[in-house]
């Protein structure tokens, strides 16, 4: 690890200040549970961080509201995974949190840390005994020809095939959710389908944030498609491990059983969250059959780009989005 | 149950509280912390290396690229009667034989300076072609017996096992995969070094303190006597602490050039570089039977990965050709170099991966001949070893098959693959299968003291690895005496008390109890008391008119000769078994799994296991059981998770963390439910006891697979068994 200048200022406007103070490469530090683990692998190499997760007020969840949902940035994933309202009315919010990591991480971590988490490709994680175009953009890219078993089948390029590791940012992706930021410049909103970018040329470009924009809190619009959810994780163990393959699926059932409300996003397959829209409109205005999701979860994979290993991943994505529109389903009609 | 059942583990409560001391805990006055610089290369040289960050980081005291041989000599492999993990010797010479080998040592005021300055270390390499795996093209394929020329070590040959196989009415004839596999202890390797003048003493979580002793002072060239080591505690070794590492001579030399202790513990990643593991290999088992499953013959064949530098002698078809009576047998070895450190003994090292080959083929010779698999396994039983037409000293394979049937429920199973299904959908599937270990002995001394506080300290060679040996002889001698359990103290791990052998292969209970046991006797003697019975120490010993009264005994197994005591003293292996004069020895044991495969998406999880052990006498009720769940465990993680990744292109293994290595977690686990047989074993030790650890987890794996076939009619033939395999 290398030596890091440290301030941990009280309020937002001290800790946007402290940032552009610091000067070029300053970093947000919320729990750590990323940024510590990516700079003790000298993958990071912030010469100061502006500690987070104090700031007045950053933490507060308010799920009372009768529009949106609010998440302050600094809310530990393990609060909001165990809210009441979230746990009842969106299940696939509190699930895509509490089948994250491990209990101790939960508890540290921040979710609006967890939005911009890296990737855990790991010749990106290993330093620099391996080329990595999104660590030392132009040095080309390992995991294309290697051990790629974990790595994306969707928005790859030829620059990049690093799975997006986190299961919130899908789940809230499902639920149209915005969040509001505050720089130097001022706040604006950016919705979380607009935060992560695929990466094409440039995968050392992974968000739409500048880096002195700081996450203040997440929305989320209230949904009645919320309570018919979930967020289905396959992973290579019951814990502490990341997605092999996930689906948040969101359903509303008109009284007769048609699908009046749809909303599908994929985890661990695709370079970034991943909405799968002309998925969600084949099941609208139709019964939720066991083909139907079928053919629902073949529609989203239907431009998947395998490489060596892990071609897998599209038949259990097609069966993951299968299982979890039969698990909403069932939700959606109680 | 025997009057042990109850009874907790003695160091619990040292050990939840904090209180037991392990290697790597030590923090003598002064310590300076070490780390180390590896190779990034697959094979090659060290052409340059700059250490000039390194030495620049606030804090560094040392950084060390090269030793001569005349400070620092090269150890021998312990399998070539030496003491060390691997006969190669880091910090040497350029030569880089493998990814991750050390190439600097770096001491620092702290540990963090220490992990910076190791990571500014900065080498050019000229590289080489190397091999990694079984079918690489430089890997180099050898007959184990020309490799190895001793008899041990021939292959197992009786009978005409191809003749009668051809001629065989039913024939099974598949070729299964193990992976390479890493052994992650929560403990990492280290130590801590400290010169007290010309004495060296060396703290390390080890499972062979005398090798440690005997083979640094042959490395420095010092008298064993000189070299103090202590290790009443392991964190798990698993075989992968069962010999000097390479890391500790130069750790000492550091320590004695800074005239300062000197601790070092290794990363994780390094770890899976550095440390042991177990190497794959890849099983052809044929086996011949008549149509009612009756075996004829079993051609065993088996390549097994080994090192560059040495030779890791495989054992596949030792215990293998004792699970059954089968009348022709042959079991042709092969050793594969390839370009890593060396592998080795890593929990029932070679049972394990053998028993997922063999009892995975008579499974299917089970559904060849449409017999069900426990039936099959009970009509091929034998009380004789089919190898040395010997007595077995005790075989209770046919009751732990069925009272592990009977416990498991085992006569409501459909046999036809894909017929049982759970009211989620999911798919039942239920297997079975039986392991053997070989049951061996080596030779131990133990030193008794009682006082007249009625207090009694045992003094023996053995390591507490988690395993409870130490509140297994704690419970002998309490049981002996009829004292209480707080009134005796175990000194094991340390070479000032004993020679302290090798505890591994399962042999560490039956070699220190009967030598503790014997060292009783003599001590009764010694106080003029009865041969047995309750005794009140404390009189006893006041009577005989002294403070303390003292008493040795060293035990050899059944046949050993007295030599082996003298190689016990200078730290190298001397156990033997399983074959004894007039009998043979093995534990057994017989596993019984439920596993339910999801409808959809197709994930296998495990709630129920039934495992049944024959280990003679239970020595300690309650650390026997949770060795058998451990052992349990670790299967399950064999057949669905764990499997170490070679990287071909750049070298080493690629999945070196425990985020990528997958090993179970808690919520993997489901019911594991314990019996054992406690019919003490007449003929091994008086104790009547045999080995435990190991056994345990010979079988879980085909059980598994087994059961994933009963699931779903798919025979998988290479573990682990993942998702992908079942879509
Ligand atoms: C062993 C392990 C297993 C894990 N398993 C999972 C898993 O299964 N699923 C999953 O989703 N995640 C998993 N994680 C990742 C974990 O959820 C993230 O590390 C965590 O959510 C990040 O939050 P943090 O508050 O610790 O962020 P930090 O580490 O503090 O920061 C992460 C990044 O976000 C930036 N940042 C933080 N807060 C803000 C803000 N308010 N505004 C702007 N930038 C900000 C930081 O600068 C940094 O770049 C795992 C992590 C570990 C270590
Ligand atoms: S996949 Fe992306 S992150 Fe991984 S090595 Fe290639 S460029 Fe780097």
């Amino acid at each position: 690890m290398r030596a890091f200048a440290y301030a941990a200022p009280a309020t937002v406007a001290e800790a946007v200040d402290a940032l552009v103070a610091l000067g070029p490469g300053a970093k947000f530090l919320a729990g750590g549970t990323n940024l510590y683990d990516l700079m003790r692998l000298e993958v990071e190499t912030p010469p100061a961080v502006v500690d987070i997760h104090r700031l007045a007020g950053f933490e507060a969840i308010d799920t009372a509201g009768a529009t949106e949902l609010i998440f302050g940035a600094g809310a530990r994933m393990s609060d909001v995974a165990d809210d009441p309202v979230v746990r009842a009315e969106y299940p696939a919010l509190s699930e895509s949190l509490r089948l994250a990591a491990s209990q101790q991480l939960r508890n540290m971590a921040t979710v609006g840390g967890n939005l911009l988490q890296r990737t855990r490709c790991g010749y990106f994680r290993g330093g620099s005994q391996y080329p990595c175009n999104k660590r030392e953009p132009g040095s080309g890219c390992a995991a294309r020809g290697g051990i790629d078993s974990g790595h994306a089948v969707l928005g790859v390029s030829d620059a990049c095939i690093a799975t997006y590791p986190g299961d919130w940012a899908v789940a809230l992706l499902a639920f149209d959710a915005t969040i509001d930021v505050a720089g130097p410049h001022g706040e604006r909103s950016v919705a979380v389908a607009e935060l992560h970018l695929e990466p094409g040329d440039t995968p050392q470009r992974e968000h739409t944030l500048a880096a002195d924009e700081l996450i203040l809190r997440i929305r989320v619009p209230v949904s009645r498609a919320g309570a018919g959810s979930t967020y289905l994780k396959i992973r290579p163990r019951e814990s502490y491990a990341f997605a092999l393959a996930s689906a948040a699926a969101g359903l509303s059932l008109d009284p007769g059983g048609t699908v009046s409300d749809c909303r599908i996003a994929l985890g661990g397959v695709a370079t970034r969250p991943w909405r799968c829209t002309a998925a969600e409109q084949s099941l609208l205005g139709g019964r939720l059959t066991t083909d139907a999701a079928r053919r629902a979860g073949e529609i989203a994979f239907a431009d998947a780009r395998p490489g060596r290993h892990n071609a897998f991943k599209i038949e259990l994505g097609i069966r993951t989005v299968a299982e979890a529109l039969r698990i909403a389903a069932e939700r959606a009609a109680r | 149950m025997t009057a042990a059942a109850a009874r907790p583990r003695v160091d619990a409560r040292a050990k939840v509280t904090g209180a037991a001391r392990y290697g790597t805990d030590r923090t003598p006055e002064g310590l300076a912390y070490a780390a180390m610089a590896v190779a990034t290369v697959g094979k090659g040289r060290v052409v340059e290396i700059d250490t000039a960050a390194a030495a620049a980081v606030a804090g560094v005291r040392l950084v060390l690229t090269r030793f001569e041989a005349s400070e620092l000599k090269p150890p021998v492999y312990i399998m070539a009667g030496g003491h060390a993990v691997q006969s190669l010797q880091p910090l040497l010479s350029d030569h880089i034989a493998y990814r991750g080998q050390p190439i600097a040592l770096v001491v620092a005021d702290t540990p963090v300076a220490a992990t910076e300055a190791a990571n500014r270390v900065c080498a050019r390499y000229e590289a080489a072609p190397f091999a990694l795996e079984l079918d690489d093209e430089d890997a180099e394929k050898l007959r184990q017996p020309e490799a190895l020329p001793v008899p041990a070590l021939a292959d197992i040959a009786v009978g005409d096992a191809e003749a009668v196989f051809a001629g065989s009415e039913v024939r099974v004839d598949e070729v299964y995969d193990h992976p390479k596999q890493a052994a992650t202890p929560m403990e990492l390797l280290g130590c801590v070094v400290e010169w007290r003048g010309d004495t060296v003493v060396v703290h390390e979580g080890t499972q062979n303190a005398g090798a440690l002793r005997n083979g640094l002072a042959l490395q420095l060239g010092i008298d064993p006597a000189d070299v103090e080591v202590i290790s009443p505690y392991l964190g798990g070794g698993f075989g992968q602490k069962n010999s000097l590492q390479p890391h500790l001579g130069p750790v000492a030399l550091a320590a004695r050039r800074l005239g300062r202790p000197v601790k070092f513990v290794m990363t994780r990643p390094q770890t899976f570089h550095q440390g042991s593991f177990r190497p794959a290999s890849r099983h052809r088992v044929r086996l011949g039977a008549d149509g009612n499953g009756r075996l004829t013959a079993a051609i065993y064949e088996v390549d097994q990965e080994t090192s560059r530098h040495d030779l890791f002698p495989a054992m596949y078809t030792e215990a293998m050709s004792r699970l059954y009576g089968v009348p022709n047998f042959s079991g042709p070895t092969r050793l594969v170099r390839v370009d890593t450190q060396t592998p080795g003994y890593m929990r029932a090292p070679f049972e394990s991966p053998a028993s997922f080959a063999f009892e995975s083929a008579v499974d299917e010779l089970a559904y060849a001949v449409g017999r069900d698999p426990v039936a099959l396994r009970l009509a091929n039983d034998t009380g004789t070893d089919p190898i040395t037409g010997q007595p077995f000293s005790s075989r209770h394979v046919a009751e732990c098959l069925r009272r592990g049937a009977e416990r498991f429920g085992w006569a409501a199973r459909d046999p036809a693959p894909g017929s049982m299904r759970a009211d989620d959908g999911s798919l039942i599937g239920w297997g079975v299968a039986i392991g053997a270990y070989p049951a061996c002995v080596a030779p131990a001394i133990a030193h008794v003291r009682a006082g007249a506080d009625g207090r009694v300290v045992v003094a023996v060679d053995g390591h507490e690895m988690g395993q409870g040996i130490r509140s297994a002889i704690t419970f002998l001698v309490a049981d002996d005496l009829g004292i209480a359990v707080d009134r005796v103290t175990v000194d094991i791990g340390d070479t000032r008390v004993a020679p302290q052998h090798l505890t591994a292969g399962s042999w560490g209970t039956a070699s220190a109890l009967p030598a503790v046991h014997a060292a009783l006797r003599e001590l009764r003697a010694r106080l003029g008391v009865a041969e047995t019975g309750m005794l009140d120490v404390g009189a006893a010993v006041a009577a005989a008119g002294q403070p303390t009264v003292e008493a040795e005994a060293a035990t050899l197994g059944p046949g050993q000769p007295p030599e082996m005591l003298d190689r016990s003293r200078a730290g190298k292996v001397a156990f033997t078994g399983p074959v004894y004069p007039g009998f043979t020895s093995f534990s057994f044991v017989a596993h019984f799994v439920e596993v339910r495969i999801e409808a959809t998406t197709r994930r296998v999880r495990v709630p129920r296991v039934v495992s049944v052990v024959d280990c003679g006498r239970v020595a300690s009720a309650v650390t026997a059981a949770s060795q058998v769940r451990g052992g349990v465990v670790w299967g399950l993680g064999a057949a669905l998770r764990e499997a170490s990744e070679p990287e071909r292109r750049y070298g080493g293994f690629f999945n070196a963390t425990m985020e990528e290595y997958v090993i179970s977690v808690n919520a993997d686990i489901g019911e594991i439910e314990v019996d054992f047989i406690d019919e003490p074993d007449p003929l091994l030790n008086p104790v009547g006891v045999k080995g435990l650890g190991e056994v345990a987890l010979v079988g879980v794996v085909p059980a598994v697979t087994n059961a994933v076939f009963h699931a779903t009619g798919q025979r998988l033939r290479r573990v682990p068994i993942t998702i992908a395999d079942l879509l």
